[in-house]
């Protein structure tokens, strides 16, 4: 079996890269999708040190988590789709009407 | 073998994601997330959780994804960076926060996991049978459960009315033809 | 009995107070009440004084405690009243010629838009002066004192459309507080010293409040102040409580602000600024005299600024030209010689003086009065003359008062000025009596001119046509011309060996002020007679021989001899323009200072400056807050990882 830490390792990576495309990238939907992609990193460790304590409990938690984030994307996207309508882009450099 | 097998999808992974950043087209980022969701749901299996390597295809590389290709076709917004950056001297900076936190996570990873082989044995084998999950489920997170079935509906109501607000400004011009079902948020 | 009769003279005033206050709104009705409650008051007076007569000489002083009014550790002052012989004449004066004047002024005030609040300022100032001479302890006192300062000033300024009342009001109000704050700091040294405020022994609640004027004896060699220059207790209260006389009683230095008190109503000035509140100084020494006796530096500093005041404005009087000017130097020209008599050891003599006094200035203010409103509000004497046959009454009074006023046997001065005169004599205070003789003297020249300016001679203004007043002001114009004539009566000197009822008044005062009756001098009293009478006649034959001189805005018939020194008296002294370069201009400067530079630039540039500050503090944050998603998850990571390396270096 491999090791739980190769595991949490390539989901630590993961989890960064994902933070690095929420950081970088100027389209919303992308920056959408490394959003998806951290919460992904998140599950597969949980995973991991759930198959490291035989608990099952923790493949719940990342059941109800892709549960939540389908909602969440779902909600997402149709707030992107709102602004699009009005700001007729997807560069969130574009939505910065809260500015001081 | 396991090993093998891990080494090849998590590299698949790693791929998958830094690709997905990296493209300039969105599509092709959706594309290469799917490869990346494709590799960890391999990962779920190779983890003894054949139920959540099911929902992550079916929900995440099915669902989601297919939503979010909809959503970018739908916008167009392929191609939306072609304007100059306002932010130029946000980008390295990120690149040093991410640094740092992939330094910190990756030390939390070593200290917090064991470098042995999960255990084995009669336990192990009957680990991640979905009818366990699913016991579990309605059991002991019965609430949660339960709580997780309203935030859906939520969230298909939250997304008809931010539909519904649309219409609405459509209406607006002719008032006498406002629907009477219109719920304010 | 008299222990709750006594409550009713000041409660009845007040009851008039309130109501023209309240309930009334009719010009009438308010006068009428006003003058009754007062009338009634004066009753009341004459009762309570008839049966103080009646007990023992020892007893006559009756204490009367309402509540225990402060009362802190050892501080104990109660709210009580006192009735003693030096109480009783004060209260008869105040309440007597009060209520004439509230009668008067029925007519004078007549068709005023404002006459119901005039009449209740009248009835809060008799309260006010009740309370200051029936009070049984010094802060009673002061709270009169105040009440009657602060009735002056609302009656000054009655008129206050006129910036001259308004401006006489805050000059009078102003220079009154220097004397307030020395009374104070007396007050606090007696309390200090003493340990109580009350003036005699008294009784509340079953314990007794030591009396601070029954322990005067044992400041004796006490005294306060630096090592390099010690003070004897009495002398230093003594002298706050003098400064504390000499801004109510209108004393040098402080006597600017009672000519300017004339913007008020002429009954005002009658009531307030002769008759009463302007003797409350000369009261309050009276009533305190054992710890002035006890000092004979402040006695003799009492006696000098009597003096001078007495001379500055005996001389000031000379050169005014307005009727009321005149009576207002006058005023204070008496006064100084009641307060020279309490330096001179005479307060039985100051006192006399004070009641005689209050009774012919109060009668030469109405008269004037008279004369004011017979000639349409004409108050300059070179815009009159000839009123003699147009307004016999006044005329007649006024000559009652005129010669009171003047000294001339046998009318009420004539005695209270020669008491006082002879008791200099007897004393040997030489270099005072010279002093108050000029005075004297000087008192005589300017009523003869007075009087000859209004009532002889012909009408030099003839725009006007002069009338008689009607007779609620003539009829206690008559009153107190009677009461100028026969007043003397209650305090004769004996003049001939097992003469009955001589010097009734200082008798009476005996329990309080523990003095003898002065002997009779008749040398003096001729001299006095002599100058007074002749002195009367030099003004009056001056000014009526010279009456063609006199014009309308012109100058004195004098001045072609006096020159520059009538300009000196007509400004009396130049006190009032040493006032305005040495104190008021400098003021002003600084207030111009701080309204035009230190405000806008000093205090609205920290306040404004402040603002910009902030202002420009939260412009450069502004930029913080760039509305750029990513910025915001940018800091968001920083504090994550930043918070996350804290928790791995805990951690460990």
């Amino acid at each position: 079996m491999v090791p739980t830490t190769f595991y949490v390792l390539l989901s630590a990576v993961l989890f960064t890269i994902g933070v690095l495309g929420v950081l970088i990238r100027r389209n919303a939907i992308v920056v959408f999708m490394s959003v998806e992609l951290m919460l992904n990193a998140a599950n597969l460790a949980l995973v991991a040190y759930a198959r490291e304590r035989l608990a099952v409990d923790g493949q719940v938690l990342v059941f109800f988590v892709i549960t939540v984030a389908a909602a969440e994307v779902a909600v997402g996207l149709a707030l992107l789709v709102a602004i699009f309508k009005s700001k007729r882009t997807a560069d969130i450099d574009e939505v910065s009407m809260l500015r001081g | 073998m396991d090993f093998v097998l891990f080494f090849l999808t998590a590299a698949i992974a790693l791929a998958g994601a830094i690709a997905m950043i990296v493209a300039r087209n969105a599509v092709h980022s959706a594309l290469f997330l799917l490869l990346n969701f494709g590799a960890i749901a391999v990962l779920f299996l190779l983890l003894q959780s054949p139920f959540l390597f099911t929902i992550q295809l079916s929900i995440y590389a099915g669902a989601i994804m297919v939503l979010f290709l909809f959503v970018v076709m739908l916008l167009g917004a392929e191609q939306v960076e072609a304007a100059q950056d306002k932010l130029p001297w946000q980008q390295p900076l990120a690149l040093v926060m991410g640094a740092g936190l992939l330094v910190i996570a990756m030390i939390t990873a070593v200290r917090g996991g064991s470098n042995d082989a999960p255990p084995g044995g009669e336990a192990a084998e009957a680990f991640g049978d979905p009818a366990s999950l699913g016991e579990l489920l309605f059991t002991k997170y019965l609430l949660p459960f339960q709580i997780t079935g309203i935030i859906l509906l939520v969230a298909v109501i939250g997304v008809v009315v931010l539909n519904q607000q649309r219409n609405q400004a459509q209406t607006e011009e002719t008032p006498g033809e406002r629907p009477s079902s219109s719920v304010q948020p | 009995m008299l222990n709750w009769l006594i409550w009713l003279i000041p409660l009845l005033p007040l009851l008039g107070f309130l109501l023209n206050v309240f309930v009334i709104r009719q010009e009438r009705q308010a006068g009428l009440v006003a003058s009754a409650l007062v009338g009634g008051s004066f009753l009341l007076a004459v009762v309570a004084t008839v049966m103080l007569g009646g007990m023992p000489e020892e007893e006559r002083r009756v204490q009367a405690i309402a509540w225990e009014w402060i009362g802190t550790g050892t501080m104990s002052i109660p709210f009580g009243l006192l009735f003693d012989p030096l109480t009783s004449v004060m209260v008869l004066l105040v309440t007597g010629v009060g209520g004439l004047i509230h009668v008067y002024s029925l007519g004078y005030m007549h068709g005023d838009p404002r006459v119901v609040r005039y009449f209740a300022y009248l009835n809060l100032f008799v309260t006010m002066m009740l309370m200051l001479v029936m009070a049984n302890n010094m802060l009673l006192l002061f709270l009169g004192w105040e009440g009657v300062g602060l009735c002056s000033f609302l009656l000054i300024g009655f008129w206050f459309e006129r910036k001259v009342a308004a401006a006489a009001a805050v000059k009078a109000f102003v220079v009154n507080r220097i004397g307030d704050a020395a009374f104070l700091l007396a007050m606090l040294a007696i309390f200090s010293h003493f340990g109580t405020l009350t003036f005699y022994d008294v009784e509340v609640n079953g314990q007794i409040i030591p009396g601070f004027l029954e322990q005067v004896p044992n400041l004796l060699g006490q005294t306060f102040g630096p090592e390099w220059q010690t003070i004897a207790v009495a002398t230093g209260i003594s002298f706050l409580l003098l400064i504390g006389a000499t801004g109510k009683s209108a004393q040098f230095p402080l006597f600017v602000w009672l000519p300017d008190a004339m913007a008020g109503p002429t009954p005002v000035s009658a009531l307030i600024h002769a008759a009463t509140m302007v003797t409350a100084g000369v009261y309050m020494m009276a009533r305190t005299e054992p710890i002035f006796v006890a000092s004979p530096a402040t006695q003799s500093w009492v006696a000098w600024i009597g003096v001078l005041t007495a001379l500055i404005a005996g001389t000031a009087a000379l050169a005014q030209w307005d009727i009321k000017r005149v009576l207002a130097y006058s005023t204070v020209s008496q006064l100084g010689f009641m307060v020279a008599a309490c330096g001179m050891g005479a307060y039985a003599a100051a006192i006399f003086h004070l009641l005689t006094h209050g009774i012919f200035k109060a009668l030469l203010f109405l008269g004037s009065g008279s004369v004011i409103h017979g000639t349409h509000d004409t108050q300059d004497m070179r815009k009159m003359g000839g009123l003699r046959t147009a307004m016999p009454t006044t005329y007649w009074t006024y000559l009652v008062g005129a010669g009171a006023l003047a000294g001339i046997v046998p009318l009420a001065g004539f005695w209270s000025k020669d008491e006082i005169l002879a008791h200099a004599v007897s004393a040997g205070y030489w270099p005072q009596l010279i002093g108050l003789f000029i005075a004297s003297l000087l008192t005589a020249f300017y009523m003869g001119r007075q009087v000859s300016l209004i009532f002889f001679g012909t009408q030099r203004d003839p725009h006007y046509h002069a009338h008689e007043s009607g007779r609620a002001m003539t009829v206690p114009l008559v009153i107190l011309a009677v009461g100028a004539a026969i007043a003397g009566l209650m305090n004769l000197p004996t003049l001939f060996s097992g003469m009955p009822a001589a010097h009734l008044l200082t008798d009476w005062l005996k329990p309080v002020l523990h003095e003898e009756a002065g002997k009779f001098n008749p040398l003096l009293a001729l001299f006095a007679t002599i100058g007074a009478v002749g002195m009367g006649y030099l003004g009056w034959s001056v000014y009526t021989r010279n009456a063609a001189k006199v014009k309308v805005g012109g100058q004195d018939p004098a001045y072609y001899y006096t020159g520059d020194i009538w300009d000196t008296l007509e400004a009396a002294w130049y006190v009032d323009t040493l006032y305005q370069r040495a104190v008021v201009g400098p003021f002003r400067t600084i207030g111009n200072f701080l309204a035009q530079v230190f405000d806008p630039q000093g205090i609205d540039g920290l306040v404004v400056g402040t603002g910009r500050f902030f202002g420009w503090v939260a412009t450069g944050v502004r930029q913080l807050q760039s509305g750029y998603v990513r910025m915001y998850a940018l800091v968001f990571t920083i504090g994550v990882v930043l918070v996350l390396s804290f928790m791995l270096m805990i951690a460990w």
